[in-house]
C-alpha cells in the first residue's frame, strides 16, 4: 500500500511542474486584468522552442529559450489588448490557434511527424537521506523543475501579498484608473504581468518537453493550458489555490494512469474518461456552488481607457 | 467609410495578410519555388484542378476537391454560426467544440439505433444533435444567468468534459461499435442507410446535402436576425442588456434561448460531420472545427452571412490542404492562414491605425478605430 | 474637443470655485492639470515657473492632488493600502503594512478625519470614501488640492462637513479648487468663482459680488440665442451628416429657460382627473440590500405633474424603478392602472401604458450600437407600425421615425444613423420623442435633463407640459429642485426612503422644502 502511494506521489510530483508553472503563469495575467486563454499556446511555442533549442544547446539553458518563446508569444498578446485594447479572449484564442497550426507546420517542415529527435532530460537530484524514507521519499529524485514548482508558488503569494509590486498588481486588476490616478502605469504593470505569465507558460511548455517527455511530440501539450486555467480558476486566482489545484489534478492524472497499468480491472468500475472529466467537473461544480463575481479580479477582461470611469 | 463596408474591408485585408506571411513562411522554411507550388495545389485541390479536367480528365478531378471544400465549409459554415448567434446576444461561445460533440454522438445514436424512413430517420438525427449541443450550450447560460459564471470560462470547462466523457470513455466504451466479423471498431456502430445525408455530386465526391442545410441556415440566422421581432430583441440584448431590459425585453429568455441555438448549430455541424461523411462517431472529431468556429464568426464580422462566406473561403483552402502534403508542407498548414488571419482581424485596429496614418496628415487617436465586434469578456 | 483657449490662474491659499454647465470643460481642465490629460497647445505653469506633466505621477510630485467625481478607490483593498499605494513604506523591500497604518492614521488625526486604516473600503458609507480619497492626496503632501463635483453623492450633512474640511484646509495655507455646478454652495464657500463655457474660461468673479442669477447667465452666456418651447413649423438646417453636432440652439425666448427665473405658473394646470397610481406602504431595497423604500404613500392623477424632490439617494431612484417594474417590492401594496403594482414587470408595465424616460440614458433608455430607428422602436418594437406580427415592419418604422425626428426636431434627422454619433441632447430627444409617442397614461420621468444644453432642456419641459396637457399624469424625479417646483403641480418630498411633505401648487415654500429635504417633518430628524 505504502510503495502505491509512493509511486503515485512520485509521478505526481513528476508531472506537476508544467501545470503549476502554466497555471500561475494564468493567474499572474489575470491578478492584472488581462484574460490568459493563451495559455495553452504559450506552453505549445515554449515546448517547441525547448525541444529544438535543446538539441544544440545545454537543456537549462534551451528551457530559458522556451520562457522567451512563450514570453514573446505573451507579448503579442499585450500589444494587441493592452496597446491597442482588443478583445482579450479573441486575442487568446487566436494566439492558440496560431501555435496548434504553426507548431505542427514547423514540426512536419523541420522534423517530420513523429516529433523532435530525442534530447536529454533535465538531471534528477536526489534529495540526500530522503529517499529511503516511505512515502517522503517520493520527493526525492526529480529534477530541478519539481522543486521550483514547490516553491515558486509560495515566493509568488508572498509577493502578491506582502510587497508594494503585489499591492500594485492586486490593485490594477480590481480598478485600474485608481492605479493611474496614483501616477502608476497601468500599462507599464499589466505589461509586466503578462510577460511574467508568458514566461512562466514557456517555462511550463518547456518542462514538458524536457522534463516530463525527452521531446516535443505533435500535441503537446494536448490541452493541459486549458488545464492550467481550470486550476486557475479552482484555485480563486490566487498562487497557492491554483498550485494545490494543478497539484490534485495532476494526482488525479497519476492516479488514471497508475490504474490503466496496475489494475485495469478497477477501470470497468470508474471509466478513464470519468477521471479524464473530473478537474473540469470539479471546476464547473465549484463556480456553481459560489458563482464566479466572488473572486474574479474586478476589472478582468476590460481593457484600460483613461476617458472611461 | 460607409460602416457597412469597414466592416467587411479589415477582414479581406487580414485574410489577404495572412496568405501573405504563411507564403513567406513556406519561402523561408522550405524553397520559395515551393510556396508558390504548394499554394497552387492548395488551390486545385480546393476548387477542382481545371487545367487538367481541360486536358480531358474525368469529371472527379473537379468533383471530388469540390466535395472535399463544400464539406469542410459546411462544418465551418455551421460552428461560425454557433459563435455568432452567441455573440448577437453578448456572449462569448468558445464551447462550440463540446456542443458539437454531443450532437455529432446524438445524430451517431439517432442514426445507428433507430429504424424509420429516409424522410424521417434524417430530420429525427438532425433533431437530436440539435437538442444535444442546445442543452449542452444551455449548460453554460444557465450558469451565466443564474451563478454569474463567465461563458468563456464555463464552455472551456464544457469541452474537455465532452471530449473526456465521449471520446475517451463513451466511445470506446459503453456505446462501442461492432463490426460484421464481431471485432470491435474504432467509434460507434455505423448509421443506417436511411440516416445518412444524401450525395450531391455522386459517390466519389463526399459533397452532401449538409452543405445545402449550412448555406440555408445562414441566410435563416440572417433573416431571422434582421427582420424578426425576436432577432432584434437579441440584439437589443447582446448591445445593450440594461436598456432592453427597461425597455420589457425578457433578456435571461433571450440570452438562453440564443445561446441554445448556438448549441443547436454546433450540434448539427456534429450531425453533418457523421451523416454526411463519417458515417458514424469517429475515434475523435478530428480537428477542432469548434475552435475554428470562432475564427470563421469574426474574420466574417460576426455576420451570418459573413460568416458563411469565410467558411467557404477556408473551407476551399483546407480541402486544397491536403494537396500541400505532397510537398512537405503538413495538411493543417491552411489552419494556420486561418489562425494568423484572426490574429490580424483582432489586432485590425493597429493596422488600420497606421494606414489611416499613411493616408491622413493628422494621426487618427485609437480609440476612433472601429469599435470590435466581441463582446466584452 | 472639451478645451478651447481655456486661461485660469489658480491663488495661493485660496477656495477656488470652477463652475459650468455639463460639458463646458471643468474636469477636462482639471485632468489636463492633473496630467491625465495632455493638452493640445498652451501652458501650464506652477509658482510662476512652466510646468509640463506627463503623467499624474509629475503632478502629485509638484504638490497637486485630485478627488475625482468617480472615486478611485480599491475596493478590496484597505483604507492604508488605498492612500499609501504607489509609495508604500517598505521593509527590507517588503511592503511594511504597520508603518502604513500608522502612517496612515496620522495623516487621519493631523488633517481631523476620523478613518479606521484597516476597514477594507467597500465597507465604508459613500462620505467616508470621499474622505479616503482626501486623505489620500493629502497623504502625498498636496498643496492644491482639486475636488471635482464632490458633493454630487453626499448627503446635506456630509456636504456641510466637506465644505467645513474645505475650510480648514484653506486656513492650514493649502488651496482648493472645487468643481461644481452647484451655483447656492459655491457661492457659500469659495473665495472667488471661475464660470468656464464651452471650452473656456469666461469670468472671475467673487462671491460678494455675485448672484446665484448672475452666476447662472454667465454659464449660458449672454446674448446667446435663446430658445423656443415647441419646434413645429420651424424650418430645420439640412443634415450635418453623422456625428457632427450642431451647437446651435433653435431660436426663442433664453428666458423662459434660465434656471433662476421662473415662469408664471399655469392657471390651467392644476386640472386633475382620473386616479393612475395610488400606493400605500411601498417599501423596496436598494442594490446595496439596505431599504430604499420604507412605507410611501402617494397618488398621481391623469393630468398632472406630480414631482418628487429629494437630495440624491432618499429612494426616489428606486421609487421609479418599482412603478415602471424594475425593482421588486417588498412589501405594500397598489393600484397602477388599473393593475396591481405587486408583480410588475417592465413588459407589463409598458403593457398599461407606463412610458419611462430613464436617469441613466446610455444604459437603460437607448442602445448606442443601434440606429435612431431602431432605437424609437425599443420597448413598441412588437406593435404596429414598427412590426406585422412576427415581421419588423421596415417601411412603418421609417415613416413613423422621420415623422418623430421632425416634430422634436432631432439632427441629424437619419433614423438610420447609429445613436451614438447623436448629441447628448438629441440622444435624450430621442428618447422623450419615444416615450410620449407611445401616448402614456402614465410617464415616469427620472432626471430628464440631466447634462442637456438648455435649448433641449426647454424642449423637453415643453414637451412634458403638453404630455400634461393631453391627459397623461407625470410623476417627475429630479435632483434639481428648480426643475420640480417649475414643471409640478404637486411635490412629494422624499428624505429617507420616507415622504415628509406633500406641497401642492401654488404653495410652494422653498424654505419649508429644504427643511423637508433635510428630514424635518418626521419623527427621527
Amino acid at each position: 500500500m505504502l510503495e502505491v502511494l509512493h509511486a503515485l506521489l512520485f509521478s505526481t510530483l513528476d508531472a506537476a511542474p508544467a501545470l503549476v508553472f502554466a497555471a500561475l503563469g494564468a493567474v499572474l495575467s489575470e491578478r492584472a486584468g488581462v484574460v490568459s486563454v493563451g495559455v495553452e499556446g504559450m506552453m505549445r511555442v515554449g515546448a517547441f522552442c525547448a525541444a529544438v533549442a535543446a538539441l544544440v544547446m545545454p537543456t537549462p539553458l534551451a528551457i530559458l529559450m522556451g520562457m522567451l518563446a512563450g514570453a514573446a508569444l505573451a507579448a503579442i498578446h499585450g500589444f494587441l489588448t493592452i496597446r491597442w485594447r482588443s478583445d482579450q479572449v479573441v486575442s487568446g484564442i487566436a494566439l492558440n490557434l496560431v501555435a496548434l497550426a504553426g507548431g505542427t507546420f514547423l514540426l512536419e517542415s523541420l522534423y517530420g511527424p513523429n516529433g523532435t529527435p530525442p534530447i536529454q532530460q533535465l538531471s534528477r537530484w536526489d534529495v540526500p537521506g530522503l529517499s529511503s524514507v516511505p512515502v517522503l521519499g517520493a520527493l526525492s529524485g526529480h529534477s530541478a523543475a519539481t522543486y521550483l514548482a514547490l516553491a515558486l508558488p509560495f515566493a509568488f503569494q508572498f509577493l502578491l501579498a506582502r510587497t508594494p509590486l503585489g499591492l500594485r498588481l492586486r490593485a490594477v486588476g480590481d480598478k485600474p484608473h485608481a492605479v493611474a490616478t496614483l501616477g502608476l502605469s497601468v500599462a507599464g504593470l499589466r505589461w509586466g504581468a503578462v510577460l511574467g505569465g508568458g514566461l512562466l507558460a514557456g517555462l511550463g511548455g518547456a518542462v514538458l518537453s524536457t522534463a516530463v517527455l525527452d521531446r516535443f511530440e505533435q500535441h503537446t501539450p494536448a490541452g493541459l493550458g486549458f488545464m492550467a486555467l481550470a486550476a486557475m480558476v479552482f484555485g480563486r486566482w490566487t498562487p497557492v489555490g491554483a498550485f494545490l489545484a494543478a497539484l490534485f489534478f495532476a494526482f488525479g492524472n497519476a492516479l488514471r494512469i497508475g490504474l490503466v497499468s496496475s489494475a485495469p480491472g478497477l477501470l470497468e468500475l470508474i471509466p478513464q474518461g470519468m477521471l479524464l472529466a473530473l478537474p473540469y467537473v470539479l471546476t464547473l461544480t465549484l463556480l456553481t456552488l459560489q458563482g464566479q463575481r466572488s473572486s474574479a479580479p474586478a476589472a478582468l477582461g476590460t481593457p484600460y481607457e483613461q476617458e472611461s470611469r | 467609410m460607409p460602416e457597412r463596408l469597414s466592416g467587411i474591408l479589415p477582414s479581406v485585408l487580414s485574410v489577404l495578410l495572412a496568405l501573405a506571411v504563411c507564403w513567406g513562411l513556406i519561402a523561408l522554411t522550405l524553397a520559395p519555388d515551393t510556396a508558390a507550388n504548394a499554394y497552387l495545389q492548395m488551390l486545385w485541390g480546393g476548387i477542382g484542378n481545371w487545367p487538367s479536367y481541360l486536358e480531358g480528365a474525368a469529371a472527379t478531378v473537379l468533383t471530388r476537391p469540390l466535395g472535399e471544400s463544400g464539406m469542410k465549409a459546411a462544418l465551418l459554415t455551421l460552428t461560425g454560426l454557433s459563435v455568432a448567434v452567441a455573440f448577437k446576444v453578448g456572449l462569448f461561445n468558445i464551447g462550440a467544440q463540446g456542443q458539437m460533440i454531443l450532437g455529432a454522438l446524438a445524430a451517431a445514436l439517432v442514426g445507428a439505433h433507430l429504424s424509420l424512413p429516409a424522410v424521417l430517420h434524417v430530420p429525427a438525427a438532425l433533431l437530436a444533435a440539435a437538442l444535444a449541443g442546445a442543452a449542452w450550450a444551455g449548460l453554460a447560460a444557465l450558469l451565466k444567468l443564474y451563478r454569474g459564471v463567465h461563458e468563456v470560462i464555463s464552455t472551456i470547462m464544457l469541452n474537455w468534459v465532452a471530449v473526456s466523457l465521449v471520446d475517451n470513455w463513451l466511445v470506446i466504451g459503453p456505446l462501442r461499435g461492432v463490426a460484421e466479423g464481431g471485432q470491435s471498431i474504432t467509434g460507434t456502430a455505423e448509421i443506417q442507410a436511411t440516416a445518412a445525408l444524401p450525395r450531391l455530386l455522386g459517390d466519389v465526391s463526399r459533397l452532401n446535402l449538409g452543405f445545402l442545410l449550412a448555406l440555408f441556415l445562414a441566410v435563416a440566422v440572417w433573416v431571422w436576425l434582421q427582420r424578426t421581432r425576436s432577432g432584434f430583441e437579441t440584439r437589443a440584448v447582446g448591445l445593450g442588456a440594461e436598456a432592453a431590459r427597461t425597455a420589457g425585453i425578457p433578456v435571461a429568455r433571450r440570452t438562453g434561448l440564443a445561446m441554445a441555438l448556438a448549441g443547436a448549430l454546433a450540434g448539427l455541424a456534429g450531425a453533418v460531420l457523421v451523416l454526411g461523411t463519417e458515417r458514424r462517431y469517429p475515434g475523435t472529431l478530428g480537428a477542432p472545427y469548434g475552435f475554428d468556429g470562432i475564427a470563421i464568426a469574426l474574420i466574417g464580422n460576426n455576420h451570418p452571412l459573413g460568416a458563411a462566406v469565410a467558411a467557404l473561403f477556408f473551407g476551399v483552402l483546407r480541402a486544397g490542404g491536403t494537396r500541400m502534403q505532397l510537398l512537405g508542407v503538413h495538411q493543417t498548414f491552411p489552419e494556420l492562414i486561418q489562425g494568423l488571419a484572426l490574429l490580424f482581424v483582432a489586432g485590425r485596429m493597429v493596422w488600420l491605425a497606421l494606414l489611416r496614418r499613411r493616408t491622413a496628415a493628422t494621426p487618427a487617436p485609437a480609440n476612433a478605430a472601429p469599435p470590435t465586434e466581441a463582446p466584452r469578456a | 474637443m472639451s478645451l478651447a483657449d481655456a486661461s485660469l490662474d489658480i491663488r495661493d491659499g485660496e477656495l477656488l470655485a470652477v463652475v459650468g454647465e455639463n460639458g463646458a470643460g471643468k474636469t477636462s481642465l482639471m485632468n489636463v492639470l492633473y496630467g491625465l490629460y495632455q493638452p493640445d497647445g498652451g501652458q501650464l505653469s506652477l509658482g510662476g515657473k512652466p510646468a509640463r506633466f506627463k503623467s499624474p505621477r509629475d503632478a502629485i510630485a509638484r504638490g497637486i492632488g485630485m478627488v475625482h467625481q468617480h472615486f478611485m478607490l480599491v475596493p478590496t483593498l484597505t483604507v492604508a493600502e488605498n492612500v499609501v499605494l504607489g509609495r508604500e513604506p517598505t521593509r527590507r523591500g517588503l511592503f511594511d503594512l504597520e508603518r502604513a497604518v500608522s502612517e496612515v492614521a496620522a495623516t487621519c488625526a493631523r488633517f481631523g478625519f476620523q478613518l479606521e486604516p484597516r476597514a477594507r473600503v467597500d465597507t465604508l458609507s459613500v462620505g467616508s470614501q470621499q474622505k479616503v480619497e482626501i486623505v489620500k492626496a493629502l497623504h502625498r503632501g498636496a498643496q492644491v488640492l482639486v475636488l471635482d463635483e464632490p458633493t454630487a453623492v453626499l448627503t446635506p450633512q456630509e456636504s456641510d462637513e466637506l465644505a467645513h474640511v474645505m475650510r480648514g484646509l484653506v486656513a492650514q495655507g493649502r488651496t482648493v479648487v472645487l468643481i461644481s455646478h452647484k451655483l447656492r454652495e459655491v457661492l457659500g464657500v469659495a473665495d472667488r468663482i471661475a464660470v468656464m463655457r464651452r471650452g473656456r474660461v469666461v469670468a472671475e468673479v467673487r462671491p460678494a459680488e455675485t448672484t446665484v442669477e448672475k452666476l447662472a447667465a454667465l454659464m449660458v452666456g449672454e446674448g446667446h440665442p435663446a430658445l423656443g418651447m415647441a419646434a413645429s413649423g420651424r424650418a430645420r438646417e439640412p443634415s450635418s451628416g453623422m456625428g457632427l453636432e450642431t451647437n446651435t440652439p433653435p431660436p426663442g425666448d433664453m428666458l423662459a429657460a434660465r434656471p433662476a427665473s421662473r415662469p408664471s405658473v399655469d392657471p390651467t394646470a392644476n386640472t386633475a382627473g382620473e386616479l393612475l397610481l395610488e400606493a400605500r406602504g411601498l417599501q423596496a431595497l436598494a442594490d446595496s440590500g439596505r431599504p430604499a423604500l420604507r412605507g410611501v404613500d402617494l397618488t398621481v392623477r391623469a393630468g398632472e405633474i406630480v414631482g418628487i424632490a429629494g437630495v440624491d439617494g432618499n429612494g426616489q431612484r428606486e421609487l421609479a424603478e418599482v412603478l415602471t417594474g424594475l425593482r421588486p417590492l417588498t412589501s405594500g401594496e397598489g393600484t397602477l392602472l388599473g393593475g396591481p403594482l405587486a408583480g410588475l414587470t417592465p413588459a407589463r408595465a409598458r403593457e398599461r401604458g407606463v412610458g419611462h424616460v430613464p436617469e441613466d440614458r446610455l444604459l437603460r433608455a437607448v442602445v448606442k450600437a443601434l440606429t435612431v430607428e431602431e432605437n424609437v422602436a425599443l420597448g413598441r418594437h412588437t406593435r404596429p407600425p414598427f412590426a406585422r406580427g412576427t415581421w419588423i415592419d421596415f417601411p412603418g418604422r421609417r415613416e413613423r421615425t422621420r415623422d418623430l425626428l421632425a416634430a422634436y426636431d432631432v439632427r441629424p434627422p437619419d433614423p438610420t444613423a447609429f445613436l451614438r454619433s447623436l448629441s447628448g441632447g438629441n440622444q435624450q430627444k430621442v428618447v422623450v420623442a419615444r416615450e410620449l409617442d407611445a401616448r402614456p397614461k402614465l410617464l415616469v420621468v427620472v432626471q430628464p435633463t440631466r447634462g442637456l444644453d438648455i435649448g433641449a432642456v426647454a424642449q423637453v419641459h415643453a414637451k412634458l407640459r403638453e404630455a400634461r396637457e393631453q391627459g397623461a399624469g407625470v410623476l417627475l424625479v429630479s435632483l434639481d429642485l428648480e426643475e420640480v417646483l417649475k414643471l409640478s403641480d404637486r411635490v412629494y418630498v422624499f428624505f429617507e426612503g420616507r415622504v415628509t411633505g406633500h406641497f401642492t401648487r401654488p404653495q410652494y415654500d422653498e424654505r419649508e422644502l429644504g427643511r423637508r429635504m433635510l428630514g424635518a417633518g418626521t419623527d427621527h430628524a
